[in-house]
């Protein structure tokens, strides 16, 4: 560690690996990060990305289910589908923003060779589709059963 | 750093380049479908706006992926973590579940 005692502090990532600045830009993070710990194995780096691509995907298609079922829901009154359509969106835009920072927190840990932390991004996911899935079942027989 | 390329038997930049490929893909058939919506919601406007924006964000996603190419090809063995890279892809996905949100609200 260089031992600039005056400008930086203990700011960076080796005493507080969890400190990070939310408005940070693009460019403050990657010169953040690369000042922590040491250079990976490449294949490290990558399979963190590919594990951020696979959310980021799994993200878009909880948006996508979202989107379908409000046009293709066809529920009495009108703005019963919003039910299942809303949260599958919001669900998708919450696991969007938590992937990142679960990728920023695992790049960390891997250049520090620390353990990796789990996520409680799959307990969400899991949760949150059992229980949309739930709704969208007892409003489809409701909405049968009704009409 | 201008050694030869790492030897990389489980391909893990290939597999990572075509990740960002199907990342890219995946956001064409979101845009198609949030044009779809918003037409069906007679936001015509936006539903022109949503199309364009998300072609242009799926092709910059997938030469993100190029990119990894490229890199291979002046052997570079370094590492790239790219912060900007990966979140410009999370604000884009913020960005569609808001306009995604709208649009089912006005439907």
């Amino acid at each position: 560690m260089p031992s600039d005692q005056s400008t930086a502090g203990d700011q960076d990532g080796i005493d507080t690996p969890r400190s990070r600045g939310w408005l940070a830009s693009p460019a403050e993070r990657e010169r953040r990060l690369e000042e922590t710990g040491t250079e990976p194995d490449p294949r490290f780096s990558w399979a963190n990305e590919r594990t951020f691509l696979a959310w980021n995907r799994t993200a878009l298609a909880l948006i996508a289910a979202g989107l379908a079922a409000a046009q293709f829901l066809h529920l009495n009154p009108h703005g019963l589908r919003l039910i299942v359509a809303v949260p599958l969106i919001v669900l998708g835009g919450v696991l969007a923003l938590a992937s990142y920072v679960h990728w920023e927190d695992s790049e960390r840990a891997i250049r520090l060779k620390q353990p990796l932390q789990y996520s409680w991004m799959p307990r969400v996911l899991a949760g949150g589709i059992v229980i949309i899935a739930l709704c969208g079942g007892i409003l489809a027989i409701i909405n049968r059963i009704v009409h | 750093m201008t050694q030869a390329p790492q030897f990389d038997p489980a391909l893990a930049r290939d597999r990572t380049a075509l990740a960002w490929t199907r990342s890219a893909l995946s956001m064409l058939a979101i845009g198609t479908l949030i044009a779809r919506a918003a037409f069906e919601a007679d936001l015509h406007a936006l539903a022109v706006i949503a199309a364009i924006a998300t072609l242009a964000l799926a092709l910059v996603t997938w030469r993100q992926g190029n990119s990894l190419y490229r890199e291979r090809a002046v052997s570079s063995s370094e590492p790239h973590h790219q912060p900007g890279a990966l979140g410009f892809l999370m604000s884009t996905t913020l960005l569609i579940a808001v306009v995604a949100l709208v649009v089912t609200i006005v439907l």
